[in-house]
């Protein structure tokens, strides 16, 4: 059945994400934002808009009713997730469809079994897939906790059971901070996910973070459309990710392959989904399946050539994608670089304020994905990622000497962003090699970047474009005041701004 | 604004634009806020705070406080938890000293720049 208006809970880039397909398709949208996204690109795109609460999270984008109320107020009969908030929510698929809507992901039934994580890995046992040694206790008492700790041996890692991006995640390197780390873990996930749930792995230390993208059709096949190599991640937050990864051979690929479908097969997964794996020493573990769209989907679109946001939509429609042919060969190399708005000279402390101008270099084989621009608001309620830049090119030297180029050349005023930390990453020999592990960022730049010190020159050119700089042009105190969030006229200024 | 000019022979391609009071410029391949020394200075000379307060680096809401005033705390002692952008952020003691305030509670929402909690460094105005 077709669907003629779908509605989004989410917001950011990802909301613009799926508004493309969905204008590509020919299909209205409806945007269920926050009071504190009027002043958005999404906001700006979208055929219809309701607003389903106020800014902090557990009252918009994580409130099943009010996404629901929403959806149906704006006379939506789909709804898409994006990721992160209510997208592997299965009371949210499934009071979605109660309201006689199609939720473009997985049946609720797939992400309960898959989604939990305790549950994941009860299902991986049974099938025979090879999972990394831990506790996945029902009892949750902190002594437990830490005395399952003890028993795996440290590094041990605390993961929120709903969890997921970092979030309600901590490496407990000896007995001395267990409790601390466990506690803010399960304070962390009560906040993020609503549950203070929480399991513990043994945290392997040179491992490779490698994932394969998974798509299950209308028909009930299951396939994968290769890897993508994430091991570049801070907190547990992924930073820079690529499609595929450079570092397994074709016969652990082809293994892993076959292990994603395998679980995905096994809990009658539906559309697009990500199973990821820790390597280590050539051998392969099971981490957990993500039951959603993932942000660093780009990079299998660019190597694979398919629109894996399409391909969720025509699949809650019931209708047939990809060709055989589409999933056979990778082709080329592709990188994605997460945009934070944070301050790499200051250890990453999240940067906050009013956009002035913002340009992104386009080209071929460069895209970008974006939320906010010039003149909207970045606010501290949400998730610091504001943009993602993506280059394809033939091989990776070339896309990372790409990569380097575009963020370079991109231009971004107001909030601080961490584009100087990714060149340095882009340039640092590890990562040049493709030998990074997860550790690599806590091995390598652990450290605030120092700040870079300008030469004479620099200082005589910036001092000539400073005198040569109207401050006319400049957005005043007050309008940083009238910018921000209930204000739906916030961005009208920026008409005279570049 | 776009900037195209020569110094010294050699060429500059700038992009420049005030916001709020604040000079930002994208040159060399990064953007950055620029500030004139003589400026940055006066500046310096306003700033609140004192050696050995947690100020808040950014917006966001507290989570928990770990200790209290009158306590005397080690060099990287937990004192208090916060959470901006989803994110628990444990702040610590710079050095070893004695509490002497705290300006916030659980469940606050601050401001960057706000001294959250005071701390006299220990070894300050004691009598040998």
């Amino acid at each position: 059945m077709r669907i003629r208006r779908l509605a989004i809970a989410n917001r950011g880039e990802v909301a613009v994400r799926i508004m493309r397909a969905c204008q590509e398709l020919g299909i209205e949208t409806v945007l269920l934002h926050s009071e504190a996204d009027v002043s958005t690109r999404a906001y700006r795109m979208a055929d219809k808009r309701i607003c389903i609460g106020p800014a902090p999270t557990a009252e918009s984008y994580l409130n099943i009713e009010a996404n629901v109320r929403g959806a149906l107020a704006g006379g939506a009969e789909a709804i898409h997730p994006g990721f992160g908030f209510l997208s592997e929510n299965a009371d949210f698929a499934e009071a979605v469809e109660k309201a006689g809507m199609k939720f473009v992901g997985p049946p609720p039934s797939a992400t309960r079994q898959l989604g939990d994580k305790v549950r994941c890995k009860q299902l991986a046992q049974k099938i025979g897939l090879p999972l990394v040694p831990g506790y996945q206790g029902e009892d949750q008492n902190i002594d437990t906790l830490i005395k399952a700790a003890e028993e795996i041996g440290y590094p041990v890692i605390v993961k929120a059971a709903a969890g997921g991006g970092g979030r309600g995640m901590k490496v407990l390197k000896s007995s001395d901070e267990a409790r601390e780390l466990i506690e803010s873990a399960q304070r962390e996930g009560q906040s993020a996910f609503g549950s203070p749930k929480v399991f513990l792995e043994k945290y392997l230390d040179r491992a490779k973070h490698i994932e394969f993208q998974i798509f299950g059709d209308a028909t009930g096949r299951v396939m994968h459309l290769f890897d993508r190599e994430c091991s570049v991640q801070r907190r547990h937050q992924k930073i820079i990710e690529e499609a595929i990864s450079p570092s397994i051979t074709p016969d652990l690929r082809r293994q892993m392959g076959e292990a994603a479908c395998a679980i995905a097969e096994a809990a009658g997964y539906r559309g697009a989904g990500t199973v990821e794996f820790l390597v280590q020493d050539g051998k392969f573990y099971l981490l957990e399946v993500n039951t959603r769209l993932q942000v660093e989907h780009p990079v299998t679109e660019m190597v694979m050539n398919v629109d894996l946001v399409k391909a969720q939509i025509l699949t809650a429609e019931g209708q047939a994608v990809f060709s055989n042919y589409d999933l056979k060969v990778p082709k080329g190399h592709a990188i994605e670089c997460r945009i934070y708005a944070e301050d790499p000279y200051l250890g990453g402390v999240p940067s906050t304020g009013l956009l002035g101008t913002v340009s992104w270099p386009e080209g071929p084989g460069r895209r970008f994905e974006y939320g906010f621009e010039a003149g909207d608001e970045i606010t501290p309620f949400y998730d610091p990622m504001i943009a993602k830049v993506i280059v394809w090119d033939e091989t990776r030297p070339r896309a990372i000497q790409k990569m380097k180029r575009v963020l370079a050349d991109s231009i971004v005023f107001g909030v601080r962003t961490n584009i100087p930390y990714l060149m340095e990453i882009l340039s640092h020999p590890e990562f040049v090699q493709g030998e990074m592990t997860t550790r690599f960022i806590e091995r390598h730049f652990a450290n605030p970047l120092r700040a870079v010190s300008m030469d004479d020159w620099e200082k005589k050119a910036c001092e000539k474009i400073l005198r040569a700089t109207p401050r006319s042009m400049s957005v005043s105190a007050s309008s940083v005041g009238e910018a921000s969030h209930a204000n739906p006229f916030g961005h009208a200024w920026k008409g005279g701004s570049t | 604004m776009k900037h195209e000019f020569e110094i010294d022979g050699k060429r500059v391609n700038a992009e420049a634009e005030w916001i709020g009071g604040t000079l930002w410029i994208h040159m060399n391949g990064r953007s950055f806020t620029y500030e004139n020394e003589n400026d940055a200075k006066k500046k310096k000379r306003g700033a609140s705070g004192t050696a050995g307060d947690l100020v808040s680096m950014m917006p966001g809401k507290i989570t928990k406080i770990l200790r209290n005033v009158g306590e005397s705390v080690e060099r990287g002692a937990a004192i208090l938890v916060m959470e901006a952008m989803k994110m628990e952020y444990t702040m610590k003691s710079e050095g070893p000293g004695m509490i002497t305030a705290v300006n916030c509670k659980a469940g606050d929402q601050v401001t960057a720049g706000k001294v959250l909690v005071q701390i006299k460094p220990a070894g300050e105005g004691q009598i040998e």
